[in-house]
């Protein structure tokens, strides 16, 4: 793909655009990468978008073993939605409760559902999340809008090592009538981080 | 596997050069083992392009908020995981 | 950097670019075929001068974390990705 869209490419002139074209072409010269090897990858994480996410909560919504299973053995649960947690990292999804909230961060790095959520967002991987949300994770969801009540339990995840996070949060009230296709589109992928929740204004 | 679920821990507080999988503000924090999550090869050695081999136990360890951060603006049972491995972790029974 | 003081977080998201696809997508096809491991990727990443962590975007991190692990390990040669990224940009700024 070392030619598309140039112009794009030189408007944003970032040097590192230059060199990983200038990689790409060396590594697949080489015979060190196949073409088909880098566009395999490309479309591995297009595919991947927090809509994944919002299925399998909506699932565990409506159905309390599938809840079981998919906070026991994350990967198995995602695969019995047909989605593929293909991943060398370890999934594994905490519940919100009345009397728990949980927060995702990695501050070492940015480590983050990928296989499942697709690439993080930019305020995941941004220095003020990163060193804030472990030291002041009630001030930080705040800024999201979501403020939890003094007497849950915030729980910070720092994903340091072979672990990626992702939080079941609570179903909103009010949802009793609603399709398991209605309530995934009720799940954000903030809720998902932790660090606001969904919500539902009502019909 | 060194540790069980409910002991206390303590994160080592060595300055070790390299890449440390443990973030700087654990070090030498009081917690507890929530879990073990499995072994797996040390990434330590991996970020140099060594095996990791043998692979080693990772503990996801609880800690109290207040016990990370003297200023924590926050109420008492707020608490932080982290998934630590085995040689960042001494027993917290210590004197 | 966990704990650091900081301002507030920036929710703005910017579009994802071609070529931090093709960033990603090189990354992990060279994880995929055991040339490297993540946390080389990290060490190298961990390992560019502090200023220079601070100022990249993401993914120019990767790239640079990536160049390096490729020149470390000898497959590839810094004079040979410079000398083909200044072709590139020509090629860019003539068009």
């Amino acid at each position: 793909m070392s030619d598309h869209h140039p112009h794009e490419e030189a408007a944003t002139m970032s040097p590192y655009a230059a060199r990983i074209r200038a990689i790409e072409a060396l590594l697949l010269e080489r015979g060190i990468l196949t073409e088909p090897e880098v566009q395999d990858r490309i479309s591995y994480m297009e595919s991947r978008s927090p809509a994944n996410g919002a299925k399998l909560v909506a699932r565990a919504w409506v159905d309390e073993d599938f809840k079981e299973r998919l906070l026991s053995d994350g990967k198995a649960a995602a695969s019995e939605l047909g989605i593929d947690p293909t991943h060398p990292a370890e999934f594994v999804v905490v519940e919100n409760t009345p009397e728990v909230h949980n927060l995702i961060v990695c501050t070492l790095c940015s480590c983050y559902p990928r296989a499942i959520l697709g690439r993080p967002p930019d305020w995941y991987k941004s220095f003020n999340y990163r060193s804030r949300a472990v030291r002041e994770p009630r001030a930080v969801m705040r800024e999201f809008g979501f403020e939890p009540s003094e007497d849950v339990e915030v729980i910070v995840h720092d994903s340091t090592a072979d672990v990626r996070y992702m939080v079941l949060p609570m179903r909103p009230e009010g949802t009793e009538n609603l399709s398991e296709e209605e309530l995934a589109e009720l799940v954000t992928r903030d809720s998902l981080v932790g660090v606001s929740v969904p919500r539902y204004a009502g019909s | 596997m060194t540790f069980r679920p409910g002991d206390r821990v303590r994160v080592r507080s060595a300055e070790k050069p390299g890449h440390v999988r443990t973030p700087g503000y654990l070090k030498g924090k009081p917690g507890w083992v929530e879990s073990v999550i499995g072994e797996y090869p040390n990434p330590e050695e991996l970020a140099y392009g060594f095996s990791g081999f043998p692979e080693r136990p990772l503990y996801k360890v609880g800690f109290r908020q207040k016990d990370l951060w003297e200023d924590y603006d926050g109420p008492a049972d707020d608490c932080l995981y982290a998934d630590v491995y085995e040689h960042w972790l001494e027993s917290g029974e210590t004197t | 950097m966990g704990g650091s003081p900081g301002g507030p977080v920036d929710k703005n998201q910017h579009e994802v670019e071609d070529w931090e696809r093709l960033a990603d997508a090189i990354t992990t096809a060279l994880d995929g075929k055991g040339i490297k491991t993540t946390d080389e990727h990290r060490r190298a990443q961990e390992s560019l001068p502090p200023e220079e962590y601070r100022s990249l975007s993401y993914y120019e991190r990767w790239v640079a974390a990536t160049e390096k692990l490729l020149v470390e390990k000898g497959i590839l040669t810094t004079e040979e990705i410079d000398e083909r990224s200044d072709e590139i940009l020509r090629r860019w700024g003539g068009s």
